[in-house]
């Protein structure tokens, strides 16, 4: 499986990915195999169902909240293509050290994702219905909605600084400064 | 240091008792021609010895660890364990010159530390193990556990043995399974003195839970490697055959895995057991103690390791255990863990220096010296090795400071202790030469690394443990990171940890969570609304902290506002602040300060400073905020919407379900306040007036208190810097805010979670103190509906008495201070005073009929 991928991928196409990403050759090809296991009718992008075939995904409270931003912020026309989807991985690839850090990999860019997950019509802002749909998504149904407003109106309130009853990119990161989301927000890519 | 002298005083004052009345036998005797009679007393003292003089020792321990802790100098440069060795040291001297150490109760022997010094120690180290940091780095902890501990044996041993051949012994000859015997106990990490000096030099998550999990896990090695390498000793050196060592290596995965399965069976019964305590929440403690326990004695009697199986026990029962039982028993349950295991380190700390002290010693300079050399080149030597093997899969690395600091932490102690003095000194010969290395090891670590720890800590910057502020948005985002990487981890294919602590997670609420609760988890992320309640909290007894600031307490605030005639009623309320009173209220409360407070010994001053200066600089600090905003308001006549919004927005949240438009309604009254300054200019003046009038007044008996309760109150007038009129406007928003606050939390309390429904305590408590104060609370109803500085707002009284109850005091503040007044949909401040010229001598008469009543 892993060779007859790596046929498919041209070689100057790899390069170019690893010199890009800082992935490893191996590590693309990989990645290459799993996003063929994916594509299950050989398309060469990959559909919103194809994710949420996976069945991980489909019970994780925010994976279609992820599927969106991926489809939305990295793909086009709810599709996915190979290289939108190594650039995506790319992100999570852990830079330990300062070498090995493109510019997918920094801090910065991790958080961006995440603040990604909230901002769905892309102000720059977290707004208070925003981060109620989240966190509907993330506490699940049982719970009365005047709980979840108070939740997020104390989060809101934690974070804004300057009042106006948002969240902005730099409000975001600055109260994420003492989580080692860096750390958090990595991961090990199988060579 | 004066402290210090004082402690040894002590100590030989009870040396000298003990002495006394332990050589009783000698000393008191009966004439055999006296006739029998009754004695009205008798001295008994055989009859409690052993336990009598445990108790001593346990209250030794308790006074040391006070007395050292009273001097902050002494602690800040050595390690408490090094003290309490040093204490021992000296204990034991004076019983090796009197001649005590023949008696059994006052050396270490393997027995008492096996099965009741060490137990509580671990059990607590399981129970709070950082669950989280324990799990992420478990492979790497395994593999320092199981192989780095058998490499160093080996190594040790081997090498040990191998130096018998030069000179460096003196023509002492050591056999080479000896030499494992004693490799197995003095190469494995003690995890007693690792707790001990990590638990003071706060270095981050994972650095500790990598070098104290190895700790823990490695004692199923080297039980094994202890007893197989003791029992073929036993057997002989030239009859053992390759079956042994086979059934040696079988018997460690016994040993290993068999400690973990008790463990986790018997915390699984023992969170069964929890489902139905509901009628007798006072056993719960008792239950998770003794399960516990039991899984350890059970292990220990069918040999398998007993440490494992106490760790995991404590582990499983944590996890479910808390949800089942009733937040006080939680409380207790903690406590009591936190307290035994505190109080049985302190024992075996001063025992280790106490059984030092005895004749059975010999000393070998070469064998000593070599022993602790190769302890510390071969504990670097294996951190090395296997810190970079566990490189290769980990996703954050152990840098070269990680490995130094890992190494340096592998301390040894008194486990390696107990087992050097079981030795069979039949079997092996040089039992004594071993026992002194073992404790010339154990002291060289403790003291010399122990001590140079924490400095080289500093030195080499290593990253520290961040208390985290427990806050919303970093608990969200955590759990956002969480679920993110999982489905990332999925779709890359590259199944992480993340997938797996997905994949445990689900089995989790799936299987267990349903068995073992009282109520199924009806709810996704529990944990999340637990983080919420917990913030809020503490929110709402920061806002009354700093409330503080402005009003001494609550309860002044609502007499100055509503009656100040009534000063004299009652003294000063015994709660300093509102957060105290919150805290007595909800035992919850207690459990984090006190974890606090063990886990940062000699930090705590800090840690209030700190907590002060947050109270100060911080967000919730909105209430001087608004008081700032109301002035402005008032003196310019334009609002600042800034300010007005982060006002609302950090209170409106608190209230907003229970008390919609309270500050809607509260906001408009601003500018009012102008108007209120000139009125309240004349305040003092009426306070003034009233006490004269209140001189004439009969209740003689509140005549004493009045004077002083009277002139503080006009003090704070004349003293305040901002004008009166602000003050009790704020004044009076802090006496309304705490009953909602509070009234807030006890709704979470009761609100609809699987975890709240759980725990019927609070109702039972809300009801009984409701019945309890019934007669008080009869005031309130009236009270209540009448006065409009305290609660013109929808707040039912059951709300109002359940929040409160718990102290009858302020029942009965609010009870008395309470005006009667015709009710009025919201009538000004300004009326209020206007007619308190008029009322005074009504209310005075009210005042005092109320006060008889309530006496």
């Amino acid at each position: 499986m892993g060779s007859n991928a790596s046929i498919m991928l041209q070689q100057e196409d790899l390069q170019n990915i690893c010199q890009q990403t800082g992935f490893t050759a191996k590590q693309v090809q990989r990645l290459y195999s799993r996003f063929k296991t994916l594509d299950k009718r050989d398309c060469g992008f990959l559909t919103r169902e194809d994710l949420l075939c996976i069945p991980e995904v489909n019970i994780n409270p925010l994976g279609e909240r992820l599927i969106d931003v991926i489809m939305d912020d990295y793909g086009e026309n709810n599709k996915i293509n190979f290289k939108q989807f190594i650039f995506l991985l790319a992100k999570f690839r852990r830079g330990r050290v300062k070498s090995s850090t493109t510019e997918f990999n920094t801090r910065d860019s991790k958080l961006r994702f995440l603040f990604d997950m909230y901002d769905r019509n892309h102000d720059m802002k977290i707004d208070r219905e925003e981060l109620l749909q989240v966190l509907k998504m993330m506490v699940g149904g049982n719970i009365h909605d005047d709980q979840i407003a108070t939740i997020a109106d104390h989060t809101i309130g934690e974070l804004d600084s300057d009042g106006d009853k948002s969240i902005t990119f730099e409000e975001f990161c600055k109260t994420l400064e003492r989580i080692d989301a860096d750390d958090k927000m990595s991961m090990k890519f199988l060579s | 240091m004066y402290q210090n002298k004082h402690s040894i005083f002590l100590i030989i004052l009870l040396g000298f008792i003990i002495h006394k009345y332990y050589c009783k036998e000698q000393t008191y005797e009966h004439k055999p021609n006296k006739p029998l009679r009754f004695h009205v007393a008798e001295f008994n003292f055989d009859h409690v010895s052993d336990v009598y003089a445990i108790t001593l020792w346990i209250l030794l321990g308790s006074l040391a660890k006070i007395g050292f802790h009273l001097s902050h100098r002494l602690t800040e440069k050595f390690p408490e364990s090094c003290l309490l060795i040093i204490l021992g040291l000296i204990v034991g001297g004076l019983l090796y010159v009197t001649h005590l150490t023949e008696q059994k109760a006052y050396v270490l022997n393997s027995d008492t530390f096996f099965l009741f010094l060490l137990p509580p120690i671990i059990l607590e180290a399981g129970y709070f193990m950082p669950n989280r940091p324990f799990f992420d780095n478990l492979g790497t902890i395994l593999l320092l556990a199981i192989v780095n501990t058998l490499f160093n044996t080996i190594c040790i041993g081997l090498t040990l043995w191998g130096f018998q051949f030069t000179p460096l012994y003196g023509g002492t000859e050591f056999e080479m399974l000896p030499c494992l015997v004693f490799a197995a106990l003095i190469s494995a990490v003690d995890p007693v003195a690792v707790l001990a000096t990590f638990s003071e030099i706060h270095v981050n998550d994972m650095l500790y839970i990598v070098v104290f999990g190895e700790s823990l896990l490695n004692d199923a090695v080297s039980v094994v490697l202890y007893r197989m390498f003791a029992s073929f000793a036993n057997i002989g050196q030239p009859n053992i055959i390759v079956m042994d060592i086979v059934l040696g290596c079988l018997s460690f995965f016994v040993v290993a895995l068999g400690g973990v399965l008790i463990g986790i069976i018997f915390g699984v019964i023992g969170c069964f057991t929890t489902k139905f305590t509901e009628h007798t929440p006072v056993l719960e403690p008792l239950i998770v103690l003794v399960y516990a326990y039991l899984a350890y004695l059970t292990s220990e009697m069918v040999s398998v390791s007993g440490i494992l199986a106490i760790t995991f026990c404590g582990m499983v029962m944590k996890q479910y255990v808390s949800f089942n039982i009733s937040k006080k028993s939680d409380a207790t349950t903690e406590y009591v863990l936190k307290m035994l295991s505190s109080i049985m380190e302190t024992i075996i700390f001063m025992f280790m220096g106490l059984s030092t002290v005895s004749d059975s010693h010999s000393w070998n300079t070469g064998f000593v010296f070599m022993t602790v050399l190769l302890c510390l080149v071969f504990r670097v030597i294996g951190i090395a090795i296997f810190a970079n093997i566990a490189n290769c899969w980990r996703l954050l690395e152990l840098t070269r400071i990680d490995m130094l600091i890992m190494s340096y932490g592998g301390l040894r102690g008194a486990i390696a202790f107990a087992l050097a003095l079981v030795l069979d000194e039949a079997k092996i010969a040089r039992k004594k030469e071993f026992v002194t290395a073992t404790i010339a090891v154990v002291f060289f670590t403790v003291f010399i690394q122990g001590i140079t720890i924490g400095p080289l800590v500093k030195l080499l910057n290593v990253r520290r443990k961040q208390i985290e502020e427990p806050t919303m948005s970093a608990k969200l985002t955590n759990r956002m990171m969480d679920h993110v990487m999982t489905c990332l981890e999925e779709i890359s294919g590259s199944g992480g940890s993340n997938s797996l602590r997905d994949r445990v997670r689900n089995l989790d609420r799936n299987y267990f969570k349903r068995w073992l609760l009282r109520e199924p988890p009806d709810r996704k992320d529990i944990k999340l609304l637990q983080t919420f309640k917990k913030i809020n909290t503490l929110t709402a007894m920061r806002v009354h902290d700093t409330a503080r600031g402005l009003v001494p307490s609550a309860s002044t605030a609502t007499v100055q506002q509503g009656m100040p005639e009534h000063h004299h009623l009652r003294s000063h309320s015994a709660y300093g602040n509102v957060s105290e009173l919150i805290a007595a209220n909800l035992p919850e409360n207690t459990v984090p300060d006190l974890m606090s407070y063990e886990n940062h010994e000699g930090e705590h001053h800090h840690n209030d400073a700190e907590m002060h200066h947050f109270l100060d600089t911080n967000l919730y600090s909105a209430r001087p905020r608004a008081a700032i905003h109301l002035r402005n308001q008032d003196e310019t006549g334009s609002s600042d919407d800034g300010t007005h919004a982060r006002f609302e927005k950090s209170y409106h949240h608190r209230d907003q379900r229970y008390l919609p438009t309270r500050l809607e309604r509260e906001l408009p009254h601003g500018p009012k306040t102008i108007s209120k300054t000139v009125h309240n200019a004349n305040r003092p003046i009426g306070l003034k007036n009233s006490s004269p009038k209140h001189t004439r007044s009969p209740p003689t008996t509140h005549q004493q208190l009045n004077p002083r309760s009277r002139s503080r109150s006009i003090a704070a007038h004349q003293n305040s810097p901002i004008p009166s009129g602000q003050r009790t406007k704020s004044i009076s928003k802090d006496s309304r805010i705490s009953p909602l606050a509070s009234t807030h939390i006890e709704n979470e309390g009761t609100g609809r979670t699987a975890v709240e429904r759980s725990r019927p305590w609070r109702h039972l408590s809300v009801t009984e103190e409701t019945g309890a104060s019934s007669s008080k609370t009869a005031n309130i109803p009236l009270a209540n509906g009448n006065d409009p500085n305290l609660h013109h707002i929808p707040l039912t009284v059951a709300d109002f008495g359940g929040t409160y109850t718990k102290s009858p005091e302020y029942m009965g503040e609010y009870a008395t201070t309470t005006k009667p007044e015709e009710p009025s949909s919201r009538p000004d401040v300004r009326d209020i005073f206007n007619k308190q010229s008029d009322d005074v001598s009504e209310q005075q008469d009210d005042g005092s009929t109320e006060s008889i009543t309530r006496l």
